[in-house]
């Protein structure tokens, strides 16, 4: 019986080819809306939690909120809330690196400061550190050209890609010399061009040694610490540590905030699946368009079949049979369609990412969209759902037809 | 004595209400036999085709009972008539009604699917039939490469399809030549002869006097004619 129907179904829509190819079009489409969406929002969260999980024994602590992310570029930028005047004690590092499990802290100091180079002045952001954990802060890929700096480096600075090829008219290379703050340094490594998504953008930066920060701006704000735990199973309670000592240090409930990288990434997540529910959103109003344009041809094809109702209602088709013909023949459109929107998605979302890739949209990380076998299979679901819903209608008038009167239409 | 395949009891129907109120049909009562060949004549309007729906199903006498092999299909639903059409009645058009996206082949077994035949023995009923009624070599073409003699001929085997007790032909030869038109009575005479119940509406009397009875309807009225 079912086989029949597929039969008559297709016989139908091969009747009816261009007819038919335009309806399985719009459910093509809908469907590769779907599909190519998922895809990239899938490869998204892959990027986003490669970068991020590698760093999942870290915490990050701060003076007052803490941490903000965005969804801004695409990948999830974060950055420090803004200088809100309250900075981290030598005591309270000394307190950190008492607490049990921490593997050790680093700590960085940064300011603004004018960089002269040529004559022309820049406001650049400064950042001191000890240079070994800046060893472990940087890698070779981080570094265009030059090399990070030494201990016992005096005067030498590393700057970000954007001071070196952006800020000024002419280019900064190795061995050029940048005024900060009217005292001379030579530039002795340019970082690499970076993605939105980095944890520590290093674009607009100039990096010092610390002992040649504290004598250049005589601060020593320490703004924020990074924060190793030997276990990646305590890092929330050893963060809920930190919190509580620098608070007790200072005498105020929210001092500090200790963020750790899996919050980072929980909220990152939370704010790409939002987004992807709203592009799903949006994808589906070409569903539903598609869906409208199904209806349409199988109420006209049961118009232009009426006689046909009738003549297979009198040689004993019961309003069941005839219903099912039309579910049926939606079903097969929408399901041929949606094979078709799958395989679209499949290849559009790779075109789409390669083309975010040459755009530079999206920063460094480089977007692999991912197919997985629920968003397939959602995708199928949500033809054949669609196929039923729309012919539906349809082939409820079609079945309730009198077959006296539907025989002798013509 | 062979047993009644049709008993009319009363049977009336009327169309519409109070001033607009037609009888199509008045108080009926007939039997038909099992193996009789009907014809059925009369003016156009006179209530022919109202009586045909009825014994064949397609609709529901307004009042009195309608027995088919013994049930009582005034009281049946829509989907209960249409077992009753698919397992009891084969049905022969003027036009032909084959369904034109399907070949002469799939046409004879839709029938059969409706009833849940199984493909395999579906076909070989179906070439048996087409075989019956000679357009084995013509068994893959649709009806729009078939001749008007040759589409009757097709609808013949549809009708037979599901082993019914009657065969209502309404004008089966209305639109075919001469020489198809009597070939086509000879093959209903055929199966009239095997036992069948053969009841056909026609405007011609050389084909009613060919029958064991004619019934003829008149403003609703039917009456027996002597053949």
């Amino acid at each position: 019986m079912l086989k029949d129907n597929f039969n008559l179904a297709y016989k139908n829509i091969r009747e009816r080819m261009s007819r038919s190819i335009l309806t399985l079009l719009g459910i093509a489409i809908g469907i590769m809306a779907i599909t190519s969406l998922m895809a990239i929002g899938e490869g998204m969260q892959d990027a986003v939690t490669g970068e991020l999980s590698s760093l999942s024994d870290t915490i990050i602590v701060t003076t007052g909120e803490g941490i903000s992310t965005s969804s801004m570029g695409m990948g999830g930028g974060i950055s420090l809330s803004e200088d809100n005047g309250e900075y981290l004690t030598e005591r309270d590092i000394a307190d950190i690196q008492r607490i049990h499990g921490v593997k050790d802290v680093n700590t960085q100091l940064s300011s603004i400061g004018i960089a002269r180079y040529n004559g022309e002045d820049v406001s650049v952001y400064i950042i001191g550190m000890e240079t070994e954990p800046m060893e472990l802060k940087y890698g070779l890929e981080d570094i265009e050209s030059g090399s990070l700096l030494k201990e016992g480096d005096k005067n030498k600075i590393v700057i970000g890609y954007d001071v070196a090829h952006e800020y000024f008219d002419t280019d900064v290379y190795i061995g050029g010399r940048i005024k900060i703050n009217g005292k001379k340094f030579v530039v002795n490594g340019i970082f690499a061009k970076q993605g939105g998504g980095s944890i520590s953008p290093t674009s607009n930066v100039i990096l010092l040694t610390l002992g040649d920060f504290k004598k250049l701006t005589g601060e020593s704000n320490i703004r924020s610490a990074t924060v190793k735990v030997y276990d990646i199973d305590e890092v929330d309670s050893i963060a809920e540590k930190i919190e509580q000592e620098i608070n007790e240090n200072h005498g105020e409930d929210d001092y500090a905030t200790a963020t750790t990288m899996s919050s980072i990434l929980e909220s990152i997540q939370s704010v790409i699946g939002i987004m992807q529910m709203v592009l799903l959103a949006i994808a589906s109003i070409a569903l539903v368009v598609a869906s409208i344009g199904i209806m349409n041809t199988m109420l006209t094809s049961v118009m232009e079949r009426t006689h046909d109702i009738g003549i297979m209602k009198a040689i004993g088709a019961t309003n069941k049979d005839v219903m099912l013909i039309f579910i049926i023949e939606g079903i097969l459109v929408s399901v041929v369609g949606g094979t078709f929107g799958i395989l679209f998605g499949i290849f559009g979302s790779q075109a789409i990412s390669a083309l975010m890739a040459r755009s530079g949209m999206g920063g460094g990380i480089t977007l692999i969209p991912v197919i997985t076998m629920t968003s397939v299979g959602l995708a199928v679901g949500v033809s054949i759902l669609v196929g039923i819903l729309s012919s539906l209608y349809p082939a409820w008038k079609a079945a309730r037809m009198s077959p006296i009167e539907a025989v002798r239409y013509e | 004595m062979n047993k009644d395949v049709i008993v009319t009891k009363n049977i009336s129907k009327t169309y519409g209400k109070g001033d607009v109120k037609v009888h199509a049909l008045r108080r009926t009562s007939i039997n038909i036999t099992l193996g009789d060949y009907i014809a059925i004549i009369g003016p156009s309007g006179s209530g022919k085709s109202t009586f045909m729906n009825l014994i064949g199903c397609l609709d529901k006498p307004s009042s009195g009972k309608l027995f088919i092999d013994g049930t009582d299909v005034s009281q049946l639903n829509e989907n209960q008539l249409a077992t009753i059409r698919r397992e009891k009645i084969g049905f022969i058009f003027q036009k032909y009604n084959l369904i034109p996206t399907l070949n002469a082949l799939e046409n004879v077994s839709l029938s059969m699917s409706f009833a849940g035949v199984k493909n395999k023995e579906r076909l070989k009923r179906a070439e048996k039939l087409l075989g019956m009624v000679d357009l084995s070599k013509r068994m893959l073409h649709k009806p729009s490469e078939l001749s008007g003699g040759e589409q009757q001929r097709v609808a013949i085997a549809r009708a037979l399809s599901n082993d019914p007790s009657i065969i209502l032909a309404d004008e089966p030869t209305g639109n075919v030549d001469t020489k198809s038109g009597s070939r086509i009575m000879g093959i209903l005479e055929d199966i009239n002869n095997k036992g069948e119940t053969v009841i056909t509406v026609t405007h011609d009397p050389n084909i009613a006097k060919r029958a064991k009875r004619i019934l003829k309807i008149q403003d609703g009225v039917v009456s027996e004619e002597n053949a």
